[in-house]
C-alpha cells in the first residue's frame, strides 16, 4: 500500500530540506508558504529521504475567503505520497508561484486551474485559458461565479428535504 | 537543404475534425517542409464542466457524469468515483462486490486496450484491418456489459457500496467464452503487427521518452511503463483486493511508440489472468452495502486514485457535511499524459506526430471534461 504521509511527515520533511518553509499542518496535509514553495519543492524532489519526484495531481479549490492549490506528490522508491498546500487570500489578484520549472507535469494543470478558477502562476512559461477562450467572462470553478449577471443556477434545484447550501454574501460584478 | 531549396515555415492545423486525433483535439503545427517545429495543442471542445456541475449534484447523481469523462471506460471511471466517496464517509465494500468490480474494470481494460491498440495500427497505416478485428472483439465484451448493466458504453454500474445489481446467470458462461478466444486473437494481433516491417520502422525509436521525462511530466500508466519504470497502482497501491491476483506488470526498455503499443498488448494478457482468477474465486453474499441516498459524507477531503487503462486516474473530493460534493476534481490521465507530447512531436516529420499521438491513447471527454 501507498502511505499517505500525515501533515506533520510532511512537514518535518520540508522543515529537514528549507527551514522555516511550513506554515501550519493539519491532519492530512501541510501548508507551505507561498514565497519557499518553489525551493521547498525543488528541495523535496532531489532529497533521498523524501525523493518526491512525481507531481501526480494539482488542482485549486475555492473556500470562499481565500483559495487553495493542492498537490499530491508521490515517489516511486519509497511509494509514499505527500499532500502540500498553498493559500491564497487575494481574490481579485490571486497568485501563486509556478512550479513548472521543477515539475513539467504541472504546466498543464496550472494552465487548468488558471482557466477555471482565475489562480495565476508567476513563472510559467505560457499561461493561458486551456479549455474555455480567451475573454470568457469569469471563472467558473470559483464558489461565486453563477452570482454573476447572466448566471444561472444549475442542476435541480434543492434536494428532496433539504435547504440549498448556506451562501455567503456576495458582492455582485457590476 | 542540401540541395539549396529555400523553405520556410508555416502553420499546419491537424484536426480539430480529422481521424487520427481521436476525437475533437486540435494541434497547431508550426512545420517546416515535413519537420514539426513546434507543436501547440488546442483542446476544449467537448468541455462540459463536470467539475461545476457536479457541485450541485448528490453523490449517487454524480455517478454518471464519471461515465462520460472517458467514455471508452466507464467502468473504471465509475469505480475511482465510488472509491473517493467510500474513502470519504468510510464505507466498506462486501467481497463480492469488490471481486465484481475487478472482474468489470479488467473487462474494460480489455475493451479499451483493444481500442487503442487498433485505432494505433489505424494511424501508422494498417488501414482498417487491425482496427476492426479489434472492434470484434470487444463487441464481445460490450455484450458482457448490456447484460450486467443495461448499457454498452456508458455503464453506470457502479455504486458507492458495491455494484448496481448482482451477476446475471449468463455472465460466467460468457466471461468464460471470452477468456477462450481472447488469446488467439491477441497472438493474432502479435503476428500481425509486432514482427512487421512497416509497423516496426513506423514506430520504433519515434517519440522517445526517458524515464526523467516521462517522471517529471507527471506521466501514468502505459506511457510510464513504456519508459522502463514499473508503476502500477493495482501493485503499488492495491485497491478493491488486487494484491490477491497474481500477474505481472509488463515495461518497455526503450521508451518509444513501439513499446506502449506492446505494453497495452501484454497488459491485454495480464488482464485476462486477473478475471480467470477472480472468477474462479467469486465470493458468494451481498454485492453492495446499503448506503443512505442523501449521504452526508463528515467534513473532510479525500483523494483516491486507481490504473485506469489510460494510466492514474484520481478523484479528489472535498466534503462539507452537505448532499453534495463541495469540491470535485477529476485528475484524468490522458489529459497529463498529453503534458509530453510536445517534446516528442518537436523534431519529428508530421506523420510522427501522429503516431506519436496514437501512442499516447488520449480519449478527449476526458481531456475536456
Amino acid at each position: 500500500m501507498t502511505r499517505e504521509l500525515t501533515g506533520l511527515e510532511a512537514a518535518a520533511l520540508a522543515e529537514s530540506v528549507v527551514p522555516g518553509s511550513v506554515d501550519k499542518t493539519t491532519a492530512t496535509a501541510c501548508y507551505l508558504k507561498p514565497e519557499h514553495l518553489v525551493a521547498t519543492l525543488e528541495a523535496l524532489k532531489g532529497s533521498r529521504e523524501a525523493d518526491l519526484v512525481h507531481l501526480t495531481n494539482l488542482c485549486g479549490v475555492d473556500f470562499w475567503d481565500h483559495m487553495e492549490v493542492i498537490y499530491h506528490i508521490q515517489s516511486f522508491v519509497k511509494n509514499h505520497i505527500a499532500l502540500f498546500k498553498v493559500e491564497t487570500w487575494d481574490r481579485e489578484h490571486a497568485e501563486v508561484p509556478s512550479v513548472v520549472p521543477v515539475f513539467h507535469g504541472a504546466w498543464m494543470q496550472e494552465n487548468e486551474a488558471y482557466d477555471l478558477f482565475g489562480i495565476k502562476f508567476p513563472g510559467h512559461p505560457n499561461l493561458y485559458r486551456i479549455l474555455l477562450w480567451e475573454g470568457y467572462p469569469g471563472w467558473p470553478l470559483r464558489k461565486d461565479f453563477l452570482s454573476m449577471p447572466g448566471g444561472l443556477q444549475p442542476g435541480l434545484g434543492d434536494f428532496a428535504g433539504e435547504a440549498r447550501r448556506q451562501e455567503p454574501p456576495v458582492k455582485v460584478i457590476e | 537543404m542540401t540541395q539549396g531549396i529555400k523553405s520556410e515555415p508555416f502553420i499546419l492545423n491537424i484536426g480539430p475534425q480529422h481521424p487520427s486525433t481521436h476525437g475533437v483535439f486540435r494541434i497547431k503545427a508550426t512545420v517546416d517542409g515535413e519537420k514539426v517545429l513546434d507543436a501547440e495543442m488546442v483542446m476544449g471542445y467537448l468541455h462540459r464542466s463536470m467539475e461545476k456541475l457536479a457541485e450541485e449534484r448528490t453523490y449517487t447523481q454524480n455517478i454518471p457524469f464519471t461515465d462520460r469523462t472517458d467514455y471508452l471506460s466507464s467502468m473504471s471511471n465509475n469505480l475511482g468515483y465510488c472509491l473517493a466517496v467510500e474513502k470519504l464517509a468510510g464505507i466498506e465494500v462486501p467481497a463480492r462486490g469488490d471481486a465484481i468490480r475487478v472482474i468489470m474494470a479488467e473487462l474494460q481494460r480489455l475493451a479499451s486496450h483493444c481500442m487503442a491498440v487498433g485505432a494505433f495500427a489505424n494511424d501508422t497505416g494498417a488501414w482498417q484491418t487491425p482496427v476492426m478485428w479489434c472492434f470484434r472483439e470487444r463487441e464481445k465484451i460490450l455484450d458482457i456489459f448490456e447484460v450486467t448493466s443495461g448499457a454498452r458504453l456508458t455503464c453506470n454500474y457502479m455504486r458507492i457500496g458495491g455494484v448496481a445489481f448482482d451477476l446475471r446467470p449468463q455472465f460466467e458462461p460468457m466471461v468464460r467464452k471470452v477468456l477462450k478466444e481472447f488469446p488467439p486473437f491477441l497472438q493474432e494481433m502479435e503476428d500481425l503487427l509486432s514482427g512487421n516491417e512497416i509497423f516496426i520502422s513506423r514506430t520504433r525509436g519515434v517519440g522517445v521518452l526517458t524515464p526523467d521525462m516521462a517522471t517529471n511530466s507527471s506521466l501514468s500508466g502505459p506511457m510510464l511503463r513504456g519508459s522502463g519504470i514499473a508503476w502500477d497502482l493495482r501493485k503499488a497501491d492495491p485497491y478493491c483486493g488486487y494484491e490477491k491476483y497474481d500477474f505481472d506488470i509488463p515495461i518497455g526498455y526503450q521508451g518509444d511508440s513501439f513499446d506502449r503499443f506492446i505494453v497495452r498488448l501484454e497488459e491485454m494478457r495480464q488482464s485476462l489472468k486477473i478475471i480467470e482468477q477472480a472468477l474462479d474465486g467469486l465470493p458468494a453474499g451481498p454485492h453492495s452495502t446499503e448506503v443512505p441516498l442523501a449521504l452526508r459524507p463528515p467534513k473532510g477531503e479525500a483523494y483516491a486514485r486507481i490504473e485506469s487503462p489510460r494510466g492514474e486516474l484520481g478523484y479528489y473530493l472535498v466534503s462539507d457535511e452537505g448532499p453534495s460534493p463541495y469540491r470535485f476534481h477529476i485528475r484524468p490521465p490522458s489529459f497529463i499524459n498529453l503534458s509530453a507530447l510536445r517534446e516528442m512531436t518537436v523534431g519529428g516529420t508530421i506523420a510522427d506526430a501522429i503516431v506519436v499521438l496514437g501512442s499516447i491513447d488520449i480519449v478527449v471527454g476526458e481531456i475536456d471534461r
